[in-house]
C-alpha cells in the first residue's frame, strides 16, 4: 500500500504541471483574442496551441500515454484530422 | 489495472473499452462540425468575422478554465480511489461537477444575453453554428455530470477501492473527452479571425 500511495503521489505531479501549462496556454489564446490579433498567423498558432492542449489532455488525464496498441493514436488522430481540415479552410480563405 | 495518470505500459486505455467506442463516436460528429464550420467560414469570411465579435471571450475564458480545472479534480479523484481513499475521491468528483456546473451557469448567461439582444440560430450562418455547436456540448458537459455524480454515488455505496475503480476512471475519460472538445470549440469560435 505504501509504494502504491508514493508511487501516485509522484505520478501526480506531471498532471500538476499539465494543468498549470493548460491555464497558461488558455490565458495566451484569450490574450491574442482580446489583443484583437487577426489574420491566418495568428489564428494558426491559437489553433496549434488548442492542439496542443488537446494532445496533454489525451496522454496525460486520459492517460494513453502508455498504451502500445491503436489506441494510443484515437485522440492523436482526432486533433490531427480536424487540426489539418480547419487549417487548409483557413488558408484557402486567406 | 490501467490507471489514468501512471506511465504503465499496456494494450487497452483506461476504463471501460464500450465507453471508448462512445468516444469515439462522439469524437467523430465533432470532428465533422468543426470542419463544417471552418469550410462554411470560408465561404463567408466577413460574416464569420463580425458575427464574433458580439461573442464575450472574458465569459469562455471563465468556461475554459472551468472546465481545465475539472478535468484536473476528475485526475484526483482517480488519484485518491487508486489509493483507497473514496471519501476524499468522492470530494474530488463533487468539486469537478460544481466546475461543470459553473460552466452550465456561464453558457445560460452567454446565451441570456443573445437572447436579450434578438440573436438566434436564425439570425445568421455563424450564430447557427454557434448555437448548434455549443449547445450541443452544453448537452455533453450535462451527461458528463450526471456520469460523474452516479459514479460519486456509486464509491459512496463502496462500490471502488484500489483494486476495482475502472468504473471511475470510464467517468473520468468521457469527462475528459468533453473537456478536448471545449479546448478546440473555445479558439475556433471565439478567436480564431
Amino acid at each position: 500500500m505504501q509504494k502504491t500511495h508514493n508511487r501516485n503521489r509522484y505520478a501526480l505531479r506531471p498532471c500538476t504541471v499539465i494543468y498549470i501549462i493548460l491555464v497558461s496556454f488558455t490565458f495566451i489564446t484569450w490574450l491574442i483574442g482580446k489583443s484583437s490579433l487577426t489574420g491566418l498567423g495568428f489564428s494558426l498558432v491559437v489553433l496549434g496551441i488548442a492542439l496542443i492542449k488537446g494532445f496533454m489532455i489525451g496522454d496525460y488525464y486520459m492517460g494513453l500515454r502508455g498504451i502500445n496498441s491503436i489506441w494510443r493514436w484515437v485522440i492523436i488522430l482526432w486533433l490531427f484530422i480536424p487540426g489539418c481540415l480547419i487549417t487548409w479552410a483557413f488558408v484557402s480563405a486567406g | 489495472m490501467p490507471s489514468s495518470y501512471t506511465i504503465e505500459r499496456r494494450d487497452y486505455p483506461p476504463g471501460d473499452l464500450a465507453i471508448w467506442i462512445f468516444i469515439l463516436a462522439e469524437l467523430l460528429v465533432f470532428a465533422i462540425f468543426f470542419a463544417t464550420y471552418a469550410f462554411t467560414r470560408s465561404n463567408h469570411v466577413a460574416l464569420f468575422n463580425h458575427s464574433q465579435l458580439s461573442l464575450n471571450t472574458n465569459l469562455a475564458l471563465i468556461n475554459t478554465l472551468a472546465l481545465i480545472t475539472s478535468s484536473y479534480f476528475v485526475v484526483r479523484a482517480v488519484a485518491a480511489i487508486r489509493e483507497d481513499k473514496t471519501r476524499l475521491c468522492i470530494h474530488w468528483l463533487i468539486a469537478a461537477v460544481m466546475m461543470g456546473f459553473i460552466f452550465l451557469v456561464v453558457k445560460v448567461i452567454e446565451y441570456h444575453h443573445h437572447y436579450h439582444n434578438g440573436i438566434n440560430l436564425r439570425t445568421n450562418l455563424f450564430f447557427m453554428f454557434y448555437f448548434s455547436l455549443t449547445f450541443f456540448h452544453f448537452m455533453h458537459v450535462i451527461l458528463g455530470m450526471v456520469i460523474l455524480s452516479a459514479v460519486a454515488i456509486k464509491a459512496r455505496q463502496g462500490h471502488y477501492s484500489s483494486t476495482d475503480f475502472t468504473g471511475v476512471e470510464t467517468g473520468a475519460c468521457y469527462w475528459h473527452m468533453v473537456d478536448i472538445v471545449w479546448l478546440i470549440l473555445f479558439p475556433l469560435i471565439y478567436i480564431m479571425k
